[in-house]
């Protein structure tokens, strides 16, 4: 019989927290602690105080139209996140299943990604009137290539034993892709979702900053006009937390979905 | 590891395997196979195959490694088609019984093949949910067959938390809950330590007893075949049939029997070629 948790087990796991809290404090604490030195040797509109650039950080979340700024930023990273999934699954998966489509589609995908960012948005803005069309395109440019190499090579991944006992019992196509490709391009979804944050990220703020009437892009560019570096950098604070809150939802969610694939080889 | 309900098996259980019937279960015509290689070069994998199995038979194939034997099951799921030749199951080509009455003729591969992200209920459930049975319906048949092979407490387990001789019970389990009428074993009990491995085959043998099923398998060790088997095929590379032993019931508890049974096969193995019977004879030394 399992024995009640004890105060010394309870006290154990609050060091435990303490301890992991203060791990990953610690860096960001000597961020802040070498920036706020640089700012007794720089004058303030290149290395502003801290307190002011945390003022700004305030103003964001407790001014309307700032926060729907972030807000419609936050909302273009997620539908072009979305819409790379729903291209670059089927792209990826008929690739991972034909070696005919594989050759003929593979070129396209890497011409595609070997486009660097800032030239989409030049084409773009000659190609569509439309803003909001102007940044989805670029994003969703991005991120699909991605998706559809990370879907290919999961797929390619799955141990042909498996497939061999799933045809066995007599499985369709369509079965063999519902029962057995299916929860592995849901890892793979999920590592290309990762990834594509993190570069949406990078890129939405070059894509708003030609012409984007409203988004982060936006504030920084009037920002940058004012020469007001306490508010480019509390953007930048805001763009990083923003990435950080989405890495951690999906991880929550990946933690959910994938619960079969446990920890990590040789980790508790 | 849970207790097994089943009575141990005995030598009366193979005793009981009926007579050959007017059209076999499964019948091989001289069949062939051959790959071709990306450099060009051909491999015969199987070479004028021809053997019947009687319904309820249990027919073991030993034979050197590399002799076609799980072209030959992957050619009985239809997986594979053959260049020549026929299969034929109640009479039919393999095609028709294929497509007419899929899940009826299952593997129990080597390895588990468990999927990892579905519990031991699901994975049981999996060949009934391809033939489209409703969920409650076949979860329950899971769960009888897990209780069956004595994982009844497991049955929300994912596989990652069974151990392997778990896992395998979950195997065989999965193989009987389509209620086959043909079983083909691919070295099924091959990857197990031998004590998890003689309470496994003596449950499998009870479990096709009580189900009147026919099975086929193949197997590197002599001492499986001669305790599973009721006939013995010794395969010659590429897949062909060099001789065949039937087995008495009993024979494996009878040392004068099994002992005269290694010693044929052993024989037929040499004369069927250098190569092969160099393969098969290690694997002989090694049991």
């Amino acid at each position: 019989m399992a024995n009640p948790p004890s105060a010394s087990s309870g006290n154990a796991r609050l060091r435990q927290t303490s301890l992991w809290l203060f791990k990953s404090i610690l860096p960001f604490a000597a961020l802040a602690a070498l920036w706020q030195f640089a700012t007794l040797f720089f004058p303030a509109f290149l290395f502003p105080d801290l307190l002011h650039i945390v003022r700004d950080v305030g103003q964001i979340f407790t001014s309307w139209d700032m926060l729907s700024a972030a807000l419609v930023t936050w909302g273009r990273l997620i539908f072009a996140v979305a819409v790379s999934l729903v291209i670059g699954i089927p792209i990826g998966l008929a690739m991972g299943l034909s070696r005919g489509i594989d050759d003929f589609v593979r070129p396209i995908v890497k011409f595609i990604m070997g486009v660097p960012a800032l030239n989409w948005v030049i084409i773009v803005v000659i190609w569509f009137g439309s803003v909001e069309l102007r940044i989805s395109f670029v994003l969703v440019m991005l991120c699909v290539p991605i998706t559809v190499f990370c879907v290919y090579d999961g797929v390619r991944a799955i141990d042909r034993k498996l497939t061999d006992m799933v045809l066995s019992f007599g499985a369709s196509r369509l079965q063999h892709v519902r029962l057995l490709l299916w929860p592995y391009v849901k890892a793979s979804a999920f590592t290309a979702t990762k990834l594509n944050v993190g570069n949406a990220i990078r890129t939405v703020i070059v894509a708003e900053l030609v012409g984007a009437p409203s988004g982060i892009g936006r504030e920084l560019d009037m920002a940058k006009n004012l020469f007001d570096m306490p508010m480019v950098l509390a953007w930048t604070l805001v763009m990083v937390t923003m990435g950080f809150i989405m890495s951690f939802g999906i991880e929550q969610a990946e933690r959910v979905v994938l619960r079969w694939r446990g920890g990590s080889h040789g980790r508790e | 590891m849970a207790v097994n309900k089943l009575a141990p098996v005995n030598a009366s259980v193979k005793a009981g395997a009926p007579a050959a019937a007017v059209v076999p279960k499964i019948r091989i015509d001289r069949a062939r196979k051959t790959f071709v290689q990306k450099n060009g070069g051909a491999v015969e994998a199987i070479r004028e195959l021809t053997f019947d199995v009687a319904a309820n038979d249990y027919v073991a194939i030993v034979g050197p490694t590399g002799a076609g034997k799980s072209v030959l099951f992957d050619c009985l799921l239809g997986l594979k088609t053959l260049d020549s030749g026929r299969i034929e199951i109640d009479g039919q080509p393999i095609a028709n019984y294929i497509g007419a009455r899929s899940g009826r003729i299952t593997r129990i591969f080597q390895e588990d093949r468990l999927l990892p992200w579905l519990s031991a209920t699901d994975n049981v459930a999996l060949g009934l949910q391809i033939r489209g049975v409703p969920e409650k319906e076949r979860r329950d048949i899971a769960r009888r067959w897990l209780a069956d092979v004595g994982l009844h407490e497991f049955v929300d387990a994912l596989p990652s938390e069974l151990s392997g001789g778990m896992r395998q019970r979950t195997n065989i389990a999965r193989a009987f809950a389509t209620a086959p009428e043909i079983i083909l074993l691919d070295e099924a009990f091959s990857a197990l330590d031998e004590i998890t491995a003689m309470k496994l085959r003596s449950d499998f043998l009870t479990l096709a007893h009580h189900q009147k099923m026919t099975f086929v398998m193949v197997t590197h060790s002599i001492d499986e075949a001669i305790f599973l088997g009721n006939r013995i095929l010794v395969f010659g590379a590429p897949a062909r049939v060099v001789h065949e032993i039937a087995v008495p019931p009993g024979a494996a508890e009878d040392r004068v029997v099994a002992d005269r049974i290694r010693d044929e096969i052993r024989t037929w193995i040499s004369a069927s070629g250098r190569d092969a019977s160099r393969t098969v004879n290690s694997e002989l030394e090694n049991e």
